[in-house]
């Protein structure tokens, strides 16, 4: 194969696949487009968004550009159990998610944002926390999937890295602008077709050109031992364990979720999210095996660059149909994603900021709108000038990743107990960040006392995401039993060597620490438990539909928290 | 082995085909609800 140099398309060939993708998805968003848009439409559709469109879309949302590449790389390192450990922890967030979903959905069936949930059961505070990571979580988001398209452009194409983020930027803001979420999920829905349809031909294409079984179990020579191994415990440790750790955390923190639970329709919800799971693990887990492929045949990623991989692999075996069709599966992949970004930063800046801080219960739809398609045109703008600097967001993307940890806990344990109290859920999150940034960045030895000490705070943190996932699915007695087995497990296990990973064990710290605090100011707390009835009755619609169970204070003012 | 190995890689785009078909089949449902009940898809 041709591992030298990718094929090239010409400038034209590019532009007319763009134009192609990005002119045939704005069109299709004019067949829903409303001359007057409704502002709760814009943000979560009509809360009845039917089991396909919401699977479609849910998974769309879920599969960025980073993660085909990332789960080639994945395969192509670890080997055989490589893309599982990408793909498959990846797809458990998804599926971790739902059973509290249906809970915030009961709690607040017309919310728009999870911080409109927050803000009814907490105050300002709290929300904000909430609404300051979720918008952090969509900028970093909206920079990588536009540094893709970028990067993609200018190794296929004479075109340079910005004429790539400006086109992918541009056309993405063109078909979301003026519907917003009901835009993003109908067109999530074409754009996963196209990109499943792709991904169904193009696996199966590479590994027969490849040479099939025959030349893969030939090539397993090629691996280590680690990798030839499909229980390998360095794979486990350095790729699944730091995802396992997250699959909580990235769901809870990521209003592109919260926004879907919010828009399917109620009885939905099981069978979208689980639909989403199995869809999301078998593109993912298929493309990461292309990467496991090509570690077999020893290939070199070309300029030492993983992300080359796919395209290397598809290059090398396939006709150039196939480079186009690869084009479009990255692109689409990216741009689902990027709308709902676009999407999900506008809820949080309409209801959020602008609904619940600035208008304060008195919001006008009109103003909600121009807010929301302003905060648009400002993030793909921003996202574009981030993404052409090329900035190195790994110390962001540290912040946010801890800073969503440290809120897992207290924005479950505010859905379910009522002894919570806003004070608990500010200051758990602020110092489990600060107790993070100690581990993260060892301000203080991790070796001895205060090593173990740190050590004891990350098995809690284990013990919490164990606890927390059998929650959701088995309740409060199993989820206890096995949060506590889990913290025991690793007391004995993890002690001595957690230290050694000190990613691991700072994002566990984070976990561990926010639990702690959250327990013991809710506890030291006198305020009287607090209603949840409450929640329904203070998070509505804004544009005055006919009433139901849910809206019986449409818009009303979320007060101070009666915890 | 060979035949294992080819499960392994083959079964996520069979896997993929599933779901697309189950997906486009509900979005078909969804659309015909929504036409019977007079309100937009989305």
């Amino acid at each position: 194969m041709n591992s030298e140099s990718l094929h090239q398309f010409s400038v034209a060939t590019i532009v007319l696949l763009m134009l192609a993708f990005y002119g045939g998805t704005y069109l299709l968003t004019l067949s829903i487009r409303k001359k007057k848009e409704d502002a709760d439409a814009f943000m979560v559709s009509n809360h009845r968004v039917g089991f396909g469109i919401g699977a479609a879309s849910m998974t769309a949302t879920w599969i960025w550009a980073a993660s085909f590449y990332a789960a080639a790389t994945s395969g192509y390192t670890y080997g055989v159990s490589g893309p599982i450990h990408y793909g498959l922890w990846g797809a458990l967030m998804i599926l971790f998610i739902y059973p509290f979903g249906r809970r915030f959905r009961k709690l607040a069936p017309n919310a728009h944002t999870l911080g409109e949930l927050i803000h009814a059961r907490h105050g300002a505070s709290s929300q904000l926390i909430l609404a300051f990571s979720n918008l952090l979580g969509s900028v970093i988001s909206l920079m990588v999937n536009f540094t893709a398209a970028g990067a993609l452009v200018s190794v296929l194409s004479p075109l340079s890295f910005q004429a790539g983020v400006i086109m992918a930027g541009v056309g993405v803001l063109l078909y979301t602008l003026w519907s917003g979420f009901r835009a993003s999920v109908l067109t999530d829905f074409a754009q996963l077709v196209a990109l499943m349809a792709i991904a169904v031909v193009i696996i199966p294409a590479v590994f027969f050109a490849m040479g099939g079984p025959d030349q893969l179990v030939a090539g397993l020579g090629n691996l280590t031992t680690e990798q030839a191994d499909f229980f390998s415990s360095e794979a486990i440790l350095k790729q699944g364990a730091p995802f396992f750790v997250a699959v909580l955390a990235y769901a809870i923190g990521n209003q592109t979720i919260s926004q879907r639970l919010f828009a399917v329709n109620e009885e939905h919800i099981k069978p979208t999210f689980l639909t989403a799971t199995v869809g999301y693990g078998a593109i993912v887990i298929g493309l990461g095996m292309i990467g496991l492929m090509a570690a077999t045949l020893g290939v070199e990623p070309l300029n030492g660059d993983m992300n080359n991989l796919i395209p290397q692999m598809v290059s090398g075996y396939l006709p150039p149909v196939f480079i186009a069709l690869f084009f479009v599966l990255v692109i689409g992949s990216l741009s689902s994603t990027a709308d709902s970004d676009l999407s999900a930063l506008s809820a949080i800046m309409m209801a959020d900021v602008y609904g619940k801080n600035i208008a304060r219960g008195r919001a006008s739809p009109e103003r909600m709108l121009f807010v929301g398609r302003l905060t648009m045109i400002a993030a793909t703008a921003a996202g574009i000038i981030f993404a052409s600097f090329s900035l190195d967001i790994l110390v962001m993307l540290v912040f946010v990743g801890a800073l969503w940890g440290a809120i897992v806990f207290p924005v479950i344990a505010s859905c379910y107990w009522s002894r919570v109290t806003n004070r608990a859920f500010t200051s758990s999150v602020l110092v489990a960040m600060a107790v993070f940034c100690l581990a993260r960045f060892e301000l203080v030895s991790l070796h001895g006392v205060t090593g173990l000490l740190f050590e004891l705070l990350a098995c809690v943190g284990g013990g919490v995401i164990i606890g927390l996932m059998v929650f959701g699915f088995l309740g409060r007695t199993a989820g206890l039993v096995a949060g506590l087995l889990a913290v025991l497990a690793m007391v004995v296990f993890a002690t001595g060597f957690l230290r050694d990973y000190t990613v691991l064990l700072a994002s566990l710290t984070a976990y561990g620490t926010s639990t702690l605090v959250c327990v013991l100011v809710s506890l030291m707390s006198r305020q009287a438990p607090f209603d949840f009835n409450l929640i329904r009755q203070r998070v509505g619609d804004y544009d005055g539909h006919e009433p139901d169970a849910g809206k019986a204070n449409s818009g009303a003012p979320s007060g101070a928290s009666v915890s | 082995m060979n035949w294992l190995l080819g499960f392994y890689v083959l079964v996520w785009p069979a896997l993929t085909l599933g779901v697309l078909v189950i997906i486009c089949a509900a979005v078909l449902r969804d659309r015909r609800k929504a036409k019977a009940e007079k309100r937009d898809l989305v």
